[in-house]
Parts: structure tokens; C-alpha cells; sequence
């Protein structure tokens, strides 16, 4: 009987000897299982991948066995689990960037809405405010050069002198009758072609300044054509040039008229700047755009949104209190 | 009417102006004595304000001549025709002709005072500290100084008109146009005016003032004119020009139709 009971014990342990697996057959067995749907089994299997004994002689199969068998455990809502075998990896592969992930995921999961919506925000703020800077800095640009760009065309468009009403009814037909966004592409894409190469900054300054001037000079115009007659005869009849009477009377009296478009202009330029992207500057929306193409994470696009709404707000807020401040004097 | 005598300050030979087919100065000769005061009347669409547009180059003449001081003025001759000068003679001209609108056209931007002291610091340069003296000199005479600090928005049409007043004295022109001073005046507003005018006529001022405000031509005038079609059918001093005995059918028709 003892004899038989040792028979049997050799047998067993001769058995486990010749299946005494190595990590390479442990890894094919747990695939095979995978691949035939015994989710259970192929567990086993991938746990019993052993660790590495040193660093050197490791081959990673310990660290993709303990990833599956996370995954495996995420299947089974697990999540514990899997967590501490993504923390197994960890241990051995402080820089393992997929167990890392792992965890990162899992805890974003677990964490309340707003807890989530914090890290985002703790994420993706400072690309989204460095590309904020720079669609300020193009709007602040545009709004300093636009508004000189379109009193001169508009001046010339009314001028009584032909060879300057030429060119600035030109200006303003090329600029109001094409897309802002061939423009950008033709002065980004097209003048090198021409020999004229442009950084993209420089190219959207121009494409997005001579937009701008174009419209606010049919803006400035109409502004100006808006005063009454008298107002030029009775400035000549007191000997004042044309210049003088333009700069001292006509002009000034524009600026409340022309609050109310002009504001919507420059509302309109700071969503417009958005299209600058398309010639490689990195501002608000394509900062927006990278973010949510490397995370797939919608939050980008929502920040991206509200900082447009502040930058749109504020602007409709100051042009309210410039407006309120430049017709005083029709005040009675 | 004096023709051509030596102390003419304005003369005009030969207007002539079309618009088209209509002619709205048809051979008009004038002349303006310093000193004087002429009242142009005659019904609407008979040229009075042209002629005074004329005066003061906001309106152009096809042909004919207009002297001021003896020199002929504003127009350069150019294969022919004449061509408005340039800006910078207009303007040295300008600064000795004030002009007062029916509109008034005073600045609504900038204050009473801002009104006033414009022409003087724009166009002639003069020091901010001087200019505010004579516009509030200025105002006095026109019983507005109490509002120098107002926008025109808040004024009466009465005040308003007296500012422009004030704004074209400020000039220290030689000479003054009115165009249908308080035409665009409520009836209770006309007196103010009217005063400020009477008095700038008895401090000697010469001036020119196309009306149909019959005060102006009985109190102020030396010399009423009587324009109709784009020419002048008479001239003559009120006592005449009024007088029963010296009054062509047209004119008799005229007056009694507004009076």
C-alpha cells in the first residue's frame, strides 16, 4: 500500500515535472484559451507566468501575462484586481506607460463627475490657455490694424481722386468676395509659389488684417456717408480742408454708429481667428484639436468653447461701455 | 447796390450756374458794400441760396466772376473753364466770409464752446487759452455764454442757431451769409435770432441774409433784393423797394402772398 501511495505520488509529480511549463508554453496556453473563448482557464494560465528573477534575464513575458490577466479581471468588473495587477507590473517596471494607463483609467472611472471633469481641466488647461494667448495676441493685433486699415480704404473709396478709388474698391470686392479661409491658404500656401514666403504668423496677421480692413471700410464708409451734408459745408465754410474737416468733424461724429458693427465685427474676428489654424498656428482651436485627438477626450472641446464665450463676453461687455461713453453727447 | 464802387467788399459778375436744362443763377450781378447790408427774398427755387452758396464756394459757377476786396477769387481758369481753386486758397477765403445755415450745422460732438473755438484753433492755429476768450466773447454777444459747457443736442433751434452765430463770428469774418437764418425755427424761437442779427447789423458787420422773414429786410436791410428765376429783378432800398409807388406786379404779388 505505502508502495502504491509512492507510485502514485511519482507518477503525479513525474507528470507535473514533464508539464512543468515554462513561461514561453504558459503564455501560448493562456492565448489558446483566449482565443477559445475559456476566459478562466487562460486567467490561470497568464497568473502563473512567474516574475523575473533579475533584470537582465527578462523577456517582458511576465509583464504582458499580469496586463492580460488586469484585462481579464476588467471583463469580470473586477476592478480591484485589476488594479493590483497592473500594480505587479508597476513593481517591476516603474515605467510601464500601459499599466500605468491602466490604473489612470480605472481611477478616472471610480472617480466622481466632477472629481474627472477637475483632472481634465487640470490636463488640458495649460495647452488651451497658451493657445487662448495666441488668439488674443491675433485678435489685439487685428483690432489695432484693422480699424486704420479700413478709415484708409474707405477714405480712398470716396476720395474724389480716381487712382485711389481704384484699388480700394478693389481691395474690399477680392477681400469681402472670397472665403477667409482661401485667403489664409493662398497667402500661407500660395506665395512661396511667388517667391514670397511667409511665417505662419506673419501670414495670418495679413490674411486676417486685410480681411478685417476690408469689411470695416464698407462699415467706416457707410458711417460716414451717414452724417448729414452740413456737417462738411459748415466745417469748409469755416475754412477747414478736406483733411481738417474729416479728421476734426465727419470722423468723430462715425464712432458712435459704428460701435454697434464694428463690435460684431471683432466678435465675429474672434471666432474667425479659429480658421488660422489651418496654417499651422497653434492657437485656441488647434490646441483644442490636438488635445482631443491625443486623449479622445470631448472636455478639450468644451474648455476650448468656454474660453470662446468668455473672450466673446467680455468683448460685448466693453464695447457696451464704450458705446454708453462715446454718445454722451446726444445725450439730452 | 452800389456797382462797382471802390469799398465794394463782394462782387459778383455775371453768375451763371445750371443744373441741366434749369438755370439756377442766370447772369446774376451783385455787389455787396462793406458795411452794407443786403436782404435777398423771392420765392423758393429762385436761386437766393445759390448766389449765396456761390459767396462762399460750397456751391461752383459755370461762369462769371467773383471778387473779393477787388481781387477775383476761387476759380482758376482751365482751357476755358473755371475750376474750383485749391483747398488751401478756399480756405484762407473762408476764414474771412462766415456763413449761418438754416440747418444750423452745428457740431453735435463737441460742446457750445467746442463749437466756437473750433475754426479758430483748427484753422487758424490760434492758442487754446485765446480762443476760448473770444468764442466766450463771442457767446456773450449771442446771449449764450451761460451755456458753453452744453452739447447742441440739448439746446433749442433758437439757441442752436444763435451758437452758429457765435461760431462764425469767432472767425472775425469780413463778411457774413446767412441762408434762411430761422426758417427752420419754431415762430416764438425767430425773435432771438433775429435779435442776435439785428445787433451784429448795427455793430457794422457786413452781411447778406437770404430770408423770407420780412423783419430782416424792413429793420436790417440797406438794400433788398428780389431774386426770381435765377436773376435779380430788383434792387432797392426797403422805404423804395417797399414804397407803393416802385413795385413791379411780381414783387406786389410776392409780398402779398407772405405778408
Amino acid at each position: 500500500m505505502p508502495a502504491l501511495l509512492f507510485l502514485m505520488l511519482s507518477l503525479v509529480l513525474l507528470t507535473s515535472l514533464a508539464h512543468a511549463a515554462t513561461p514561453e508554453t504558459l503564455m501560448r496556453q493562456g492565448h489558446e484559451a483566449l482565443a477559445e473563448g475559456r476566459l478562466e482557464d487562460a486567467e490561470a494560465a497568464f497568473r502563473q507566468v512567474p516574475a523575473p528573477v533579475s533584470p537582465t534575464d527578462d523577456d517582458g513575458l511576465y509583464a504582458s501575462a499580469r496586463m492580460q490577466v488586469a484585462r481579464l479581471r476588467i471583463v469580470r468588473k473586477d476592478f480591484d484586481e485589476a488594479v493590483q495587477a497592473a500594480r505587479d507590473v508597476l513593481a517591476y517596471y516603474p515605467e510601464h506607460v500601459e499599466a500605468k494607463n491602466l490604473i489612470a483609467a480605472i481611477e478616472r472611472d471610480r472617480m466622481p463627475a466632477w472629481l474627472r471633469f477637475f483632472k481634465d481641466c487640470q490636463r488640458f488647461l495649460p495647452s488651451l490657455l497658451s493657445g487662448a494667448g495666441m488668439t488674443l495676441l491675433l485678435v489685439s493685433c487685428i483690432i489695432l490694424i484693422s480699424p486704420l486699415g479700413g478709415l484708409l480704404i474707405a477714405l480712398g473709396r470716396i476720395s474724389t481722386i480716381k487712382v485711389l478709388r481704384a484699388p480700394c474698391w478693389f481691395v474690399i470686392w477680392l477681400f469681402r468676395g472670397t472665403p477667409l479661409l482661401l485667403q489664409l491658404f493662398f497667402i500661407y500656401y500660395g506665395l512661396p509659389s511667388l517667391g514670397i514666403t511667409l511665417k505662419p504668423l506673419s501670414a495670418a496677421l495679413i490674411g486676417l488684417g486685410l480681411n478685417y480692413s476690408a469689411y470695416l471700410a464698407e462699415i467706416i464708409r457707410a458711417g460716414i456717408e451717414s452724417i448729414p451734408r452740413g456737417q462738411m459745408e459748415a466745417a469748409k465754410a469755416l475754412g477747414m480742408t478736406y483733411g481738417q474737416a474729416m479728421r476734426r468733424v465727419i470722423v468723430p461724429q462715425t464712432y458712435k454708429r459704428l460701435i454697434p458693427p464694428v463690435a460684431n465685427e471683432f466678435t465675429a474676428l474672434i471666432k474667425d481667428t479659429a480658421l488660422v489654424s489651418t496654417i499651422s498656428m497653434v492657437e485656441l482651436m488647434r490646441a483644442a484639436d490636438q488635445m482631443f485627438n491625443t486623449y479622445f477626450n470631448v472636455t478639450a472641446i468644451v474648455l476650448a468653447a468656454v474660453i470662446y464665450l468668455f473672450f466673446t463676453t467680455v468683448f460685448t461687455f466693453l464695447f457696451e461701455r464704450i458705446e454708453a461713453r462715446v454718445g454722451i453727447y446726444e445725450r439730452r | 447796390m452800389k456797382g462797382a464802387e471802390m469799398n465794394a467788399l463782394v462782387e459778383c459778375l455775371n453768375l451763371r450756374k445750371c443744373y441741366g436744362e434749369h438755370a439756377a443763377l442766370d447772369d446774376v450781378s451783385f455787389s455787396v458794400s462793406r458795411g452794407e447790408k443786403v436782404v435777398v427774398i423771392g420765392p423758393s427755387g429762385s436761386g437766393k441760396s445759390t448766389l449765396l452758396r456761390a459767396m462762399n464756394f460750397l456751391e461752383t459757377i459755370d461762369s462769371g466772376d467773383i471778387r473779393f476786396e477787388g481781387q477775383s477769387v476761387g476759380y482758376r481758369r482751365v482751357k476755358g473753364k473755371l475750376a474750383l481753386d485749391g483747398q488751401r486758397n478756399l480756405s484762407v477765403l473762408r476764414t474771412q466770409i462766415g456763413m449761418v445755415f438754416q440747418q444750423f450745422n452745428l457740431f453735435p460732438h463737441m460742446t457750445t464752446l467746442g463749437n466756437v473755438m473750433e475754426g479758430p484753433v483748427t484753422v487758424l492755429g490760434r492758442a487754446k487759452n485765446e480762443a476760448r476768450d473770444v468764442a466766450m466773447e463771442m457767446l456773450g454777444k449771442v446771449g449764450m455764454a451761460d451755456k458753453a459747457e452744453r452739447y447742441p443736442a440739448t439746446l433749442s433751434g433758437g439757441q442752436k442757431q444763435r451758437v452758429a452765430i457765435a461760431r462764425a463770428l469767432a472767425m472775425r469774418p469780413k463778411l457774413m451769409l446767412f441762408d434762411e437764418p430761422t426758417s427752420a425755427l419754431d415762430p416764438e424761437l425767430v425773435g432771438e435770432v433775429f435779435e442776435a442779427i439785428k445787433n451784429l447789423a448795427l455793430e457794422g458787420m457786413t452781411m447778406v441774409i437770404v430770408t423770407h422773414n420780412m423783419g430782416f429786410a424792413r429793420e436790417v436791410a440797406d438794400t433788398v433784393a428780389f431774386m426770381e428765376a435765377g436773376r435779380i429783378l430788383l434792387a432797392d432800398p426797403p422805404a423804395k423797394f417797399f414804397g407803393d409807388d416802385c413795385r413791379l406786379p411780381r414783387i406786389r404779388a410776392f409780398l402779398d402772398k407772405i405778408m
